[in-house]
């Protein structure tokens, strides 16, 4: 009470009032608080009346936050959203539909029409994809090269991808994994999945079958039986920064992941790790597609949608902002600006735009945004897959217990 | 010669004790494409002080300095919260009889047991509606309440091992209670009052859980915040600065309990306490 | 008299005041609504909405999760508490045998892991310590357990402090009537301390169905390898905060806040047989 006494009085002594106050906050590392604090600078300058706070938290803390100052009615007004969490917050009408303002106040002239629509639910734009990204397969050059085989190429096949890291697992003495296990990972799953015509949503159910999981698992099982894959001990280790992964680790010569995380890989390993498209047995389909790496959603209780809008704008479309922003999201959703970034890139910047450019052809438009539940379910894959892998449960029990807790997630 | 067995006994136990500390310590000088490749050895082949200068530096635009000012106003307000408050509920429960004496201790103890998570969003509401958000209030001001009733019960169990004949002697002398907390018990307590003052320190200075909820500006953030920034799974984490800050942010705590523990002696000798 | 006495329950009330202000405000009334949440459905966004006793009758009757935690946190209560009350209760008696210059230094120095508590830094020193040991199902909770026993400092300081007040005369007449190490150590230290052990026992038997930082640093947030450390903290975080089911979230909270209220107040019965307190002669 008394601080919105003061607050308003402060107001008032100030140049007659009007200025507009909103919060922006994000996660990420330290890189991506200088760009962003210093594109949200930009911003304040060119918009004097408007005044922007900014925080960011690392990404396993950033939600526990934002759920509870959403429900503590404090909401951030603009908001980095996750493609896996956009049902979640959106489904319960926390976040601004900002349809009447694409192609308007955010412009959208410069931008692939199709990737606008990742951040679309029901009809409504419930946010706007920030940055591009697309699932990869990281791979060490020097262990291919050692065991004399070629490296991943568009056109090699799951088959050709076990022989392989068969090879190189054996050609180190089993002391470095041809590959590491991917029988757990959601996004590996959606992959192969898109590859066989399949999503792992229709509607807001399962868009597969369990027999599709079956020969997933399967298909990882073969791999730990050929010894191509890494031993179970290493395949908790996932959820975790790239320096942790056994690819970060050494312990492994090709590793599932997206192509954003390629600069956390390249701190670690520097200039030693190279990015190629994932097997495929289908000629048509890559699987991969064009993923909203984030996006950006306004709260559906701002004060000050304007400003928010405002903001949202600048960062998406704005040459100036685009150019301190570089690719530190990944691709910029704005072809022009993407093609400005891509003109002085080095670094690690320079082989992601690289995967990308090798595979665009391939690339499909993302799939809706995956229904409440998903982030429950993400984790029970994994979960059900140790089981599998440390010899707790067959595969079939793991598959039981898989689909009657999914079917329930999703409830 | 006992002792000396005694003193090489303390020392193997203490090489076991120490041996994370030390490679934390060991992380820390250590580049980091060293440190990845593997983290299990001790002693770096190289030695950098990368880490340091980085962790110095900062993150987020803040440096250091700002966390390290944050982090002890927000421990120093909760200690002399805590050691007040605490031990005024203590004495009432220790030394006074009062009606409901029973239940609201039987309460205070029930308290201790309630997991943070729970009352977590009704208190945000409550600091959001005074409009404390993003301030130091919200972590200072439960301490002035005493809402850590763990301390009320060291405090109880403490006092009520003072003999009570003192208070009897201190009525005699025309003391009333609070004279009698003030000039008898308080004095008497003090051991309890610096262990009071060291756990709050501590446990203040490594909280995480209600500072992330709370702070919501980079300015405003702790060190264990600052820490946290450095870690983020979905683009690249800065072991070398993280490794750096958590030795730094060891050594304010380290020397705050070096300072008190001569007092925790002091005030166990020369109170001469009986059990 | 009954004047006097009225003023001496007004005096009491002082004392409490900050207590019971903060009681109310911050604790009673959240718990509370805590309470009331618990017999709802609520998803931290919407108005919650009454189901009844349906979160309770799920969490017996239909959630292998949840009792799978049960077992977790029983498993590591157990082992942990002991353990760490055993190697504070060693290391107090060690260093109380030392007397003089070098007993400061080492209490300070054995206390130094509780001072790292949750740095973050210390977690990651920890899984890679025990580097395959965090990453298998059937030895991640024994490093959890490690890594609680290791922190004794706080225990151990409380210790040395019961030590210190136990009289010497105590010792050297027992001494004299030729008592062994151990006969003395049953017979006087163990009782004169008992209070103190009492004390270290309830809190870290507290502390303990409460643990949720280090599983949550060690175990990378999510309770694996295949749920071996998914302590019960550490599920009620994740449907109260990654699920948004905080009804049922909160009702786990009630159910813990029950279960430690009873094995606390069993501890405290059994005290009656075993403590010792000075003025109750």
């Amino acid at each position: 009470m008394l601080c919105t006494v003061l607050a308003a009085a402060g107001c008032g002594s100030k140049s007659g009032g009007g200025q507009a106050e909103i919060r922006f906050i994000w996660w990420g590392n330290d890189d991506r608080a200088k760009v962003t604090n210093e594109a949200v600078k930009l911003f304040e300058s060119r918009n004097p009346d408007i005044k922007v706070s900014t925080s960011f938290q690392n990404f396993q803390n950033y939600f526990e936050k934002l759920s509870t100052e959403i429900a503590g009615g404090n909401a951030p007004d603009v908001i980095q959203m996750d493609y896996r969490y956009l049902n979640e917050y959106a489904g319960r009408n926390v976040l601004l539909d900002l349809t009447p303002y694409v192609g308007k106040e955010i412009r959208t002239a410069d931008w692939n029409q199709g990737f606008i629509g990742s951040g679309k639910l029901n009809g409504k734009q419930v946010a706007m994809p920030l940055a591009q990204n697309a699932t990869t397969i990281v791979y060490d050059p020097k262990l291919f090269t050692a065991a004399g085989v070629p490296e991943p190429t568009i056109g090699w096949t799951w088959a050709d991808y076990k022989q392989i890291a068969g090879k190189i697992q054996a050609s180190t003495g089993g002391k470095i994994a041809g590959s590491t296990d991917f029988g757990g990972t959601e996004d590996v799953f959606e992959t192969w999945l898109r590859q066989r015509g399949k999503a792992l949503y229709q509607d807001g159910k399962l868009g597969y079958t369990k027999d599709d999981l079956k020969a997933f698992w399967q298909l990882s099982k073969d791999f730990r039986d050929a010894q191509a894959t890494t031993p179970a001990e290493l395949v908790t280790t996932l959820n975790a920064g790239a320096e942790q992964t056994p690819m970060g680790k050494k312990l492994s010569a090709s590793e599932h992941s997206y192509d954003s995380l390629y600069g956390g890989y390249n701190t670690v390993r520097p200039d030693e790790l190279k990015l190629g498209p994932y097997p495929s047995d289908s000629k048509e389909a890559l699987g991969s597609y064009r993923k909203p790496s984030q996006l950006i959603s306004a709260s559906a209780r701002t004060k000050n949608k304007d400003a928010a809008v405002k903001l949202i704008d600048f960062l998406l479309n704005d040459q100036e902002a685009g150019k301190i922003l570089g690719a530190n999201r990944g691709l910029p959703a704005n072809l022009k600006i993407r093609e400005a970034v891509a003109q002085n890139l080095s670094g690690a910047n320079k082989v992601i735009f690289e995967y990308q450019k090798s595979v665009d052809a391939k690339l499909g438009d993302a799939p809706a945004a995956p229904p409440k539940g998903d982030g429950t379910i993400y984790k029970l894959m994994q979960r059900k897959h140790e089981e599998v892998v440390f010899g707790k449960k067959t595969i079939d029990q793991a598959l039981d217990e898989f689909w009657r807790d999914a079917e329930e997630a999703l409830k | 010669m006992k002792r000396a067995a005694i003193f090489t006994l303390c020392l193997a136990a203490l090489a076991l004790v120490l041996y994370p500390i030390v490679w934390l310590i060991s992380a820390s000088l250590t580049p980091v494409e060293d440190l990845v490749a593997n983290l299990r050895s001790l002693f770096p082949g190289r030695v950098t002080t990368d880490g340091y200068a980085g962790a110095l530096e900062g993150v987020g635009g803040e440096s250091f300095w700002t966390f390290l000012a944050n982090s002890t106003i927000v421990a120093s307000g909760a200690v002399i919260g805590n050691v007040v408050s605490c031990s005024l509920a203590a004495y009432a429960f220790a030394r006074l009889r009062f009606r409901l004496s029973g239940p609201l201790f039987a309460f205070a103890l029930v308290t201790i047991m309630l997991p943070a998570h729970v009352t977590l969003i009704p208190q945000y509401v409550v600091f959001q509606r005074l409009e404390m958000i993003d301030t130091f209030v919200p972590l200072i001001l439960p301490k002035l309440l005493a809402t850590d009733a763990f301390f009320v019960f060291l405090m109880v169990q403490f006092m009520r091992g003072i003999p009570y004949e003192l208070d009897e002697a201190a009525k005699i002398d025309g003391c009333g209670p609070i004279r009698n907390y003030r000039y008898v018990v308080l004095p008497l307590s003090r051991p309890a009052m610096v262990t009071t003052a060291i756990f709050t320190f501590i446990w203040t200075w490594n909280d995480f859980f209600s500072q992330l909820i709370y702070l919501s500006s980079t300015e405003n953030y702790t060190i264990p915040m600052g820490l946290r920034l450095f870690i983020d799974q979905t683009s690249s984490s800065s072991y070398g600065p993280m490794f750096a800050m958590s030795v730094l942010s060891l050594v304010p705590i380290g020397l705050f309990f070096l300072a008190f523990q001569r007092f925790l002696v002091a005030g166990v000798a020369t109170t001469g306490l009986k059990g | 008299m009954a004047l006097a006495q009225r003023r001496s329950q007004g005096v009491a009330y002082l004392f409490l005041g900050p207590w019971l202000l903060g009681a109310i405000g911050l604790t009673v009334a959240p718990m509370v609504v805590s309470l009331y949440l618990s017999f709802t459905d609520y998803d931290l966004f919407n108005e919650p909405r009454w189901v009844g006793v349906d979160n309770y009758a799920k969490l017996f009757g239909d959630d292998p999760r949840y009792l799978h935690s049960v077992g977790v946190t029983l498993r590591y209560v157990a082992w942990s508490v002991p353990l760490k009350l055993v190697l504070a209760l060693a290391v107090a008696l060690l260093l109380n045998s030392l007397r003089g210059k070098g007993q400061a230094f080492f209490r300070s120095a054995f206390y130094a892991p509780s001072l790292l508590g949750a740095s973050v830094g210390l977690a990651l020193a920890w899984r890679a310590i025990f580097d395959t040991w965090v990453d298998t199902p059937d030895h991640a909770l024994v490093t959890i357990v490690l890594l609680s026993a290791w922190q004794f400092g706080a225990p151990m300081v409380i210790f040395l402090a019961g030590l210190q007040q136990i009289p010497r005369d105590l010792f050297d007449a027992a001494a004299v009537d030729g008592a062994g190490w151990w006969r003395r150590l049953w017979s006087i230290t163990l009782p004169m301390l008992s209070p103190v052990l009492f004390f270290n026992l309830v809190l870290e038997t507290i502390h303990a169905f409460q643990a949720f930082t280090q599983a949550f640093v060690v175990s990378g947030g999510r309770g694996g390898p295949a749920d071996s450390t998914l302590f019960y903290t550490l599920y009620l975080y994740e449907r109260g905060f990654t699920e948004f089911r905080m009804g049922y979230a909160s009702a786990m909270a009630w159910v813990l806040l029950v279960a430690i209220a009873l094995i606390t107040a069993v501890l405290f019965r059994t005290s009656r047989y075993w403590v010792f307190y000075g003025d109750e002669r």
